[in-house]
């Protein structure tokens, strides 16, 4: 009997730790602000002050879009001032231009078997904006395939419309032609 | 006598010299004032019919942002939209509408070396403010065989500018503030 109340005893108490842990962790997520989820991408173009194909992290946080460089000044967007946001897929070479000499200097024609497997897709992600003046803006990011989507999710929080591109057709089109 | 007048023609010219080299603007300005430029605003690019992607548009007009600013032929190159442009007399207007579009495939460049080019066309049109065309020509850019698909904007970029500086632009015209203050000059 007495042993029976001893376990039942300990049961109680451990529910109600246990009880107490999960209301903590409630509050404390309550209380803490969400971590911005940042990205590694590569500038491609646009941004003012930086280098095209630069490499940095790019973050959503207190409803400024900001792009840090692995070395310089970081640039920010306000998300306020974002017009648009456009989503697409871009096949690139991975290795850069060391890679593409690699290719190009293997012997009977080897660079080619190589450039096949030397391929890979990533998103282009595209921000239109203006700035204080009211001039017209665009950049343009890399990022690995798939995570465009964590971008889009967030900056459509954030009201910016957002569209994905398809891909666009493979042969020439005329304007003016149906 | 004479050494001392020796010695003051000594100090004299370089000093006359000196002055002259550290102010000639100020000095030569009322008689040869400096030729004036035009100012240039780059409109967004439009596609018209072409189904052409959102980052090669953009990819266009950042390039040719750069591109004619580097040409040093224009005062400022304005973005479009930018307020600053607002009430400039001698502002030249360059509108891009995309002519055709065929999408690479830099995987291809790099297997067949004959297939998977990228090759743009545009239709720039450079006019006044008042609606007079300047220059009206079809460029392109393309991508064959190194280099990313939107190296072709780029390349298209580089060559809309060159066409510009190429060609000849009309005297810029004088504002009517410049008229009313220095009306001898002209």
């Amino acid at each position: 009997m007495f042993h029976r109340s001893v376990s039942a005893l300990r049961l109680g108490r451990l529910l109600a730790c246990l009880s107490l842990l999960v209301c903590y962790h409630g509050i404390a997520q309550d209380n803490v602000a969400p971590v911005p989820k940042s990205l590694r991408v590569t500038h491609i173009l646009g941004l003012q002050g930086l280098k095209e194909n630069t490499n940095g992290t790019l973050t959503i946080q207190a409803q400024t879009l900001r792009f840090q460089p692995h070395d310089g000044i970081a640039a920010e967007i306000k998300v306020s001032s974002i017009q648009e946001v456009a989503l697409g897929v871009q096949d690139k070479e991975v290795g850069g231009m060391p890679m593409a000499i690699g290719r190009v200097a293997t012997p009977y024609e080897g660079g080619r078997v190589i450039a096949l497997f030397a391929h890979k897709k990533y998103d282009i992600v595209t921000v239109k904006y203006r700035d204080s003046d009211g001039g017209f803006h665009g950049a343009i990011f890399q990022l690995n395939k798939g995570e465009a989507q964590v971008l889009k999710s967030e900056l459509q929080a954030g009201g910016v419309p957002v569209i994905e591109g398809e891909k666009p057709a493979e042969k020439t089109k005329q304007a003016g032609q149906s | 006598m004479k050494a001392s007048k020796k010695s003051s023609s000594i100090v004299i010219v370089p000093a006359t010299l000196l002055i002259l080299a550290s102010w000639p603007s100020q000095l030569f300005a009322g008689k040869h004032p400096a030729v004036a430029k035009w100012e240039l605003q780059v409109d967004t690019v439009e596609s018209g019919d072409v189904n052409i992607g959102p980052d090669f548009k953009v990819a266009i007009y950042e390039n040719l942002l750069k591109e004619l600013a580097r040409t040093k032929r224009y005062e400022s190159v304005f973005r479009d939209g930018d307020r600053n442009a607002n009430g400039v007399h001698n502002l030249l207007i360059l509108k891009t509408t995309v002519e055709s579009y065929t999408a690479g495939s830099e995987e291809k460049r790099a297997v067949t070396s004959l297939a998977g080019a990228t090759r743009l066309k545009v239709l720039s049109k450079l006019s006044t403010q008042d609606g007079q065309v300047v220059l009206e020509r079809s460029v392109s850019g393309n991508v064959r065989f190194f280099g990313g698909n939107l190296r072709a904007t780029h390349n298209l970029a580089h060559n809309v500018a060159k066409a510009i500086e190429q060609s000849t632009l009309p005297v810029v015209p004088v504002s009517a503030s410049e008229k009313a203050t220095d009306p001898a000059d002209r």
